[in-house]
């Protein structure tokens, strides 16, 4: 890798390239799928390739090609210094890059088992044991049940000196249970919706989400939503899961806070922020209850590594300082506009592609109550469980929501199983209201496998941590 | 370097069959090259390109099927292939294996090709973004998008003798402009580079950002709509994913019901993979040719498509609309064609009274399968409509609707249609729509 990295910085410097760095990636994803009991499937994915970045007349150009042989990459060195120049025509200001320490090392995602030293039959016996809990509830239509682990080995190396070796592992599971009747279609997922919850870490993650000790409980309560009461409305009280936390997060704080966002960067695209630099130290941007944080450090996060994807090495930066907003992810090129250093968030989603400002882990940090006690002193409210819908403007701002799972609280308990609940406001009014965070115990680093940015589109893994947390005076509805 | 034809990549694809050396293998090769340039600030800050060459192998036998998948030159990747697959499939647990389709009839065209797309440039791309920039510059406003240009070449071979192969272009030109106190939008979609019209586009976006200014408040509510094509395509789009396809149908979780008449007469939604302006393309992703369905007639609920699975399960053919198979998804709608209208856009605008007009929707989402109701923002210019003509701008509004109603609803079809690609790069050609009650919730 390291002979391929350096042959491309090369022809890319004798091509004009006043700055350049490579990333070569190998990747291997293994999938097991069992649905229905019927229907089984076991693939392997292998990939491997080049991205050659570079700076030529103050543009940036990006090449990338799946050969490695030396006529493929000096073709994609050139290649990249072509489109730099052409992008040179359009640029009023060249390219400033944020200084950043050069950086040689390398980093291992500590793994107990290594998920690709797992037999295939002892994946495949757990994903039939799931499934087959779930068909024996009776009245279940589909059920199914999955696991996928990436191995990905990165050599990073720029034209500063950096020189750096990853190796990063993700192991990922997850099922679904989905009941219907005439007029309603009500699925529960577990351990998360969206197929799987998934970590940078061995098979050990797997077995820590005992999905066929929970099959069952979740098929049961599929089916119990379909006669479920709907979702009271009006302005209630809500209590969230961690899960549905860790995705009210990752929209309405981790997205606002990439400074690209703010530069109109993703403008044509995934939008803007709301959270402009003139607002640092001094927009309340939640109650005294919410710090967040991204942290590229937090042990099993999906954001986990050692250094980002231009050689900036993993770091925490805080976000929301007890509902203060002071601080962003950021870039080299971004960090720059401002005098600031990178926070370490360029990410590519593979070597054929430019790494963008990705959040790492955005984390809620744990506070002090818990579940038992929030719905304990709750008079009347919903206690939402599980993402079902998402939506947000594009200045992250206007925000709907809707879970799986609701339960309506009356007096401190939980009285009755609700469905279909929706909740909408408006990010920062809605932060304001945060009364209270569940604590260490309950705190959990939750896996987002779809985070979606860029053109090209660019599918990342995110990792947020969370725990319960409670919210007041909230618009809930039920979709109808 | 150009793209390996593709009836090289049959040949590859063969090579490989050859080496399985057995019954129940299919190999599907795609070579894929493409260039994107992004603008933002009226200056290019994002410009990449990407080759690549995947190679899929599914292997099924003795009830069982695995997968495997390769991309790039990698050291003995036949063997490497067959070895993964095989390991696969001899691990899967006994299950319902689909058998391979037969070959078919079909001709391997017509596919969405132009040999200018393939032989796009960076600097051709970057003249597109001077001819936008320019124009936003002299309005004094800002514009940001992007320029991407793609050339794909796809071989599908079986053991049971399916041999196909077909080459296909797509480009786009996408923009958003901003000016004080709000933006425009505008896209364009096309086989040939030369469809782009980058200055009509400009124009376009410069006219909504200039209307779009300084926007107030709306109060949400039911109101009579105006929607773009923009907006139109992803009506669309979430409609065809929530039901069209048989598997929902079989899962009982699609709003269709065959025969019934849900929307209005107005309404005619078909997938037409050969027609000549959405982005036309002969077979699926296993190789069988893809025919033409009609979904919605004149408002009543017709056919569902079907993959080999889906259509196992029914005793009927395929109808061509299979994704990458095994897979839990099912069928999917890739060239959606709502039919056109009698009425010019003024006329559906005029014919509105008193409503809104929405150039674009943005962040759209289910919120209930069964009943089709999403949810979403408007962007990019949303305009009071008032005494039959475009007001003044309003601010974003979140809208949680059923498509289902909306669609039942409609009073008025354009009859000028758009070509739209989404995410997945589905084509969607469709017409601007009236609709009388249109719920905005926040």
């Amino acid at each position: 890798m390291k002979d391929i990295a350096e042959l491309a910085l090369d022809v890319a410097a004798s091509s004009g390239a006043a700055y350049a760095d490579c990333r070569v990636v190998q990747r291997g994803i293994q999938a097991l799928t069992v649905k229905d009991g019927r229907f089984a499937e076991v693939s392997s994915f292998e990939d491997e390739g080049v991205g050659i970045r570079v700076i030529v007349d103050g543009a940036w150009g990006f090449a990338s090609v799946d050969r490695l042989d030396s006529d493929s990459l000096g073709e994609a060195a050139r290649t990249a210094c072509r489109i730099a120049r052409a992008s040179a025509r359009l640029r009023r200001q060249p390219v400033r890059l944020a200084p950043a320490p050069v950086a040689v090392g390398a980093y291992l995602t500590p793994v107990e088992r290594d998920p690709f030293e797992v037999s295939l039959e002892e994946k495949m016996d757990l994903l039939v044991r799931a499934d087959e809990a779930m068909a024996g509830v009776e009245g279940i239509t589909t059920h199914q049940a999955s696991l996928e682990f990436v191995r990905e080995h990165r050599f990073f190396a720029s034209s500063e000196g950096s020189q750096i070796e990853q190796v990063i592992v993700e192991s990922g599971g997850g099922m679904d249970a989905t009941a219907t009747s005439a007029d309603e279609v009500q699925t529960r997922s577990f351990p998360n919706s969206f197929g799987r919850h998934q970590l940078c870490a061995g098979y050990e993650a797997i077995e820590a989400m005992d999905l066929a000790g929970n099959a069952e409980r979740i098929a049961t309560e599929a089916i119990a939503l379909l006669s479920a009461a709907p979702c009271p409305t009006g302005s209630l009280t809500l209590i969230l899961d961690g899960t549905q936390a860790a995705l009210q997060v990752h929209e309405s704080c981790g997205h606002p806070t990439e400074l690209d966002r703010v530069r109109g960067d993703e403008a044509a695209y995934a939008g803007t922020s709301f959270l402009t630099p003139d607002l640092i130290g001094r927009f309340r941007y939640g109650s005294e209850q919410v710090t967040i944080t991204a942290d590229a450090t937090t042990p099993g996060g999906l954001g986990t590594y050692g250094w980002d994807d231009e050689g900036v090495a993993a770091q925490r930066t805080v976000l929301v300082d007890q509902g203060l907003f002071c601080g962003y992810m950021s870039s080299r090129e971004t960090a720059a506009d401002y005098g600031w250093s990178s926070s370490g968030a360029m990410r590519a989603e593979s070597w054929n592609r430019i790494p963008l400002i990705r959040m790492t882990n955005v984390n809620l940090e744990p506070g002090e109550s818990s579940l038992e006690e929030m719905i304990a002193t709750t008079a009347h409210g919903v206690f939402l469980e599980t993402n079902r819908s998402w939506s947000i403007d594009d200045r992250r701002l206007n925000f709907q929501f809707g879970t799986q799972n609701g339960w309506e609280i009356r007096d401190g308990k939980r009285v009755r199983l609700v469905k279909n609940a929706l909740y909408a406001g408006r990010t920062p009014e809605f932060w304001r209201t945060c009364d209270a965070v569940a604590g260490p115990s309950e705190w959990r680093v939750w896996g987002t496998v779809n985070c979606g940015k860029g053109q090209p589109s660019q599918v990342i893994r995110v990792g947020h941590g969370a725990a319960p947390c409670r919210f007041h005076d909230v618009t809930v509805t039920a979709a109808s | 370097m150009s793209l390996t034809p593709a009836v090289h990549l049959l040949a590859l694809a063969d090579s490989i069959l050859e080496r399985v050396g057995r019954d129940g293998a299919e190999v599907a090769v795609v070579e894929h090259e493409e260039g994107l340039t992004r603008f933002a600030r009226n200056q290019i800050h994002q410009n990449v390109a990407e080759r690549s060459r995947r190679f899929r192998l599914r292997l099924m036998g003795d009830e069982q099927v695995g997968v495997a998948e390769i991309r790039g030159d990698v050291e003995d990747l036949p063997g490497r292939l067959v070895a993964a697959a095989e390991a696969a499939r001899q691990l899967a647990p006994p299950g319902e294996v689909t058998p391979l389709p037969r070959p078919d009839a079909g001709s391997d065209g017509p596919a969405a090709h132009s040999p200018a797309t393939a032989a796009c440039t960076p600097e051709w791309r970057a003249d597109q973004v001077l001819t936008v920039a320019g124009l936003h510059v002299a309005a004094g406003l800002e514009a940001f998008g992007a320029v991407q240009t793609s050339v794909t070449h796809t071989a599908i071979a079986n053991s049971l003798g399916v041999r196909r192969h077909a080459e296909s272009t797509a480009a786009g030109l996408v923009c958003v402009a901003r000016g004080q106190s709000g933006w425009g939008y505008a896209d364009r979609h096309h086989r040939d580079i030369g469809g782009l019209d980058a200055r009509s586009l400009a124009e376009e976006t410069v006219e909504t950002c200039r209307r779009n200014q300084g926007a107030t408040t709306l109060e949400p509510g039911i109101y009579p709509v105006v929607l773009s094509p923009y907006a139109v395509a992803d009506l669309v789009g979430h409609l065809a994913d929530l039901g069209f396809s048989a598997l929902a149908h079989q899962e009982h979780r699609s709003f269709m019901r065959p025969g019934e008449k849900l929307m209005s007469s107005l309404v005619s939604i078909a997938d037409d993979a050969s027609h000549p302006e959405a982005m036309p393309f002969p077979f699926d992703d296993e190789g069988v040719s893809t025919r033409g369905v009609s979904c919605i007639e004149e408002g009543v609920c017709r056919s569902f498509l079907h993959d080999s699975a889906t259509a196992l399960r029914e005793g009927v053919p395929s109808t061509g609309h299979a994704l990458p198979m095994p897979n839990t998804f099912g069928p999917w709608a890739r060239h959606l064609v709502v039919s056109a209208g009698e009425s010019s856009l003024d006329e559906l605008i005029a014919g509105c009274g008193r409503g809104l007009y929405v150039t674009r929707f943005w962040y759209v989402r289910d919120v209930h399968p069964l009943r089709a109701v999403i949810t979403g923002m408007t962007r990019d210019g949303t305009f009071l409509i008032e005494d039959g003509r475009v007001g003044r701008p309003v601010r974003d509004l979140r809208f949680t609707q059923s498509i289902v109603d909306a669609l039942a609803d409609v009073q008025g079809v354009g009859r000028e249609r758009s070509i739209e690609l989404d995410e997945g790069e589905r084509a969607m050609l469709v017409p601007a729509l009236s609709i009388r009650r249109f719920a905005f919730t926040s």
